[in-house]
This record gives structure tokens, sequence and C-alpha cells, in this order.
């Protein structure tokens, strides 16, 4: 049992840590928006990001135990990025994806 | 909406692990950041120090520092909303709202991240109930959220098609899973701002 005091204490602290991050660029506008350079990568930075989240989180589900070692997570991925190309429905592309990849961990 | 199953594995294994259901409610309002909530299920059940929590909270958090950055030039005027957006200001949002053709406006954007959280609480209290009932299998229910970074990826190259962003990224983090394996995700965000930083005058000098 995780005692809810604690718990409590636990969630704000890091609420509050999120918070902060989240928050340090808007609090330094000022600075950054002096500078032109900052602002550019303001326009670089979200593609990369999406891919390395991307990379990472396929990477966790491939190395866990219960993973499906690359092949299913690497077939799965690509039926999502498949059926989001050419019909540009996001919840179907991602229900697709995610049954086929339970059906295939928990079946086969 | 791809925050609904992730949300519910993370309420249902919370409640697994001898967490209250309030407790996960709780965290999925004040703290809201998924990898973060994921962590501390284990610390919260090994008792850790309230330190080591923030701790974690600030390394795993940490990438979320550069995403203010690309929203700078149009935050929301009102001040309750502009701060709201920046609390909320998760991984899928800042996605989201990046990947959007035309460019939300700065209400709309506010309005994206409260439905994203409502999204996120409903699906912690599903996964909260479930794990509170009966055992159910739940594996690879948490693919959902590499299948919605998927489509982001599919869809930022639609808007922008620029090869750059994703070379970067593929290199700094095959080089970060190989020098430091244990921080591979924010050692690549790192190494890609710093090479955001740099192209600008790369590109000059090749002009």
């Amino acid at each position: 049992m995780i005692d809810p005091t604690y718990a409590l204490i636990a969630i704000v602290a890091m609420g509050i840590v999120t918070f902060g991050l989240r928050a340090l660029p808007f609090v330094m506008a000022r600075w950054i928006r002096s500078s032109s350079r900052v602002m550019e990568l303001g326009r670089f930075l979200p593609s990369a990001i999406m891919v390395i989240l991307l990379i990472h989180s396929i990477r966790d589900l491939a190395e866990r135990p219960t993973g499906g070692g690359y092949v299913a997570e690497i077939v799965c991925l690509t039926l999502v990025m498949l059926l989001q190309w050419l019909w540009r429905k996001p919840l179907l592309s991602i229900v697709s994806g995610t049954a086929l990849y339970m059906l295939w961990l928990n079946l086969g | 909406m791809g925050y609904v199953p992730l949300a519910i594995v993370f309420g249902f294994l919370f409640v697994q692990a001898g967490g209250a259901w309030w407790l996960a409610l709780a965290a999925s309002l004040v703290i809201y950041a998924g990898a973060s909530q994921f962590a501390m299920i284990p610390m919260l059940a090994a008792g850790m120090p309230v330190a080591s929590l923030a701790l974690a909270a600030l390394v795993i958090n940490m990438r979320h520092a550069f995403y203010g950055l690309s929203l700078l030039e149009n935050r929301p005027r009102h001040f309750l909303v502009r701060w709201y957006l920046v609390f909320a200001l998760t991984d899928e949002t800042y996605s989201v709202i990046t990947s959007a053709r035309p460019r939300p406006t700065p209400n709309a954007m506010a309005a994206l991240a409260a439905i994203n959280q409502g999204w996120w609480v409903i699906g912690t209290l599903i996964g909260a109930g479930l794990g509170a009932q009966v055992p159910v299998s739940l594996t690879g229910l948490d693919f959902a959220l590499a299948a919605l970074f998927a489509i982001l990826v599919v869809e930022q190259w639609r808007a922008s098609r620029t090869l750059l962003p994703l070379l970067v990224a593929l290199a700094s983090y095959a080089l970060c899973t190989w020098v430091l394996p244990g921080h591979a995700l924010l050692a690549a965000v790192c190494l890609s701002v710093i090479a955001g930083l740099c192209w600008p005058s790369i590109r000059a000098r090749l002009a």
C-alpha cells in the first residue's frame, strides 16, 4: 500500500519541477527573442524531437521482456505510417496499429 | 485522443502497485507528464525519498524546457490561459500544435492542451477502475503512444519535407544510445538543440 500523504507530497514536488521546466523559455522570453538563432531553433526542433520520441518509444516497447523484439514493432509501425500517409485519419491509424500489436503480443 | 490508451495503462499500473485511485487522478492533474508518471510508480511503491522523485522528474522532463521555444512567437494574451498552456505543454500537445497547418491561434492551442489533459484524466480514471477490478491483460496497449508519434512524424514530413531535422535526430539518437545508453532520450534532444543552434552558421559558410 502506498502512503497517501507521502505520495501526495511527491506528486506536488514532481508537478512543481515539471512546471518549472516547461516555463523556462517563457520566463527568459525577452532574452531569447533578441536572438534570431534561438527563434530559428524553435522551428527546427519539432521534427527532430518527434523522430527522437518515436525511436525511443519503439525501443522501449521492443526491448522489454513482453515486447516483440522489433519485428512486431516495426511491422505495426509501418502499418500506422502507411495508413496515415494514405488516409490522414489519426484515430484509424492509431487503433489499427495498436490492435494488431496487442493481438500479436497476446496471441503470438 | 492518442493519450487515452496510455493513461489507461498508467491508472491501471498505479492502482495495481497499491496506490489509491484518487492519487492517480491527482498525479494526472498536477504533474501531467506521461513518462515521469510511469517512472513514479515503482519509486513510490519502493518508498523512495521525495527528493529522488523530484530529481527523476527533472531528468525525465528536461526536454520540455525546449518546447516553449517553438511557441514564443504567438503566446495567448490572457495571463491564466498563457500559464495553463505552459503548464500543459506535454510531448503530445507540443507535437500536435507544431504539426498543425495552419498554425492554431494562441487560444486554440490552450483549448487543445485542455482537451488533451481531459482525455489524459479520463483515461487515468478508466485505468484505475480496471486496476481495482479483475486482472486483465493490457500488454501492448501502450503501443498507442508510439503510433501517435509515428503519425505526427508523417504529418511533420507532409508539412515541411525537410530532411535535415530527421537526419540530425537519427544521428543524435544513434550516437547517444551508444555513448550514454541510460540517458539516450535527453542526450539526443540536447544534441539536436546544439545542432539546430549551429546550423545557421554552417549554412552561412556553405552558401
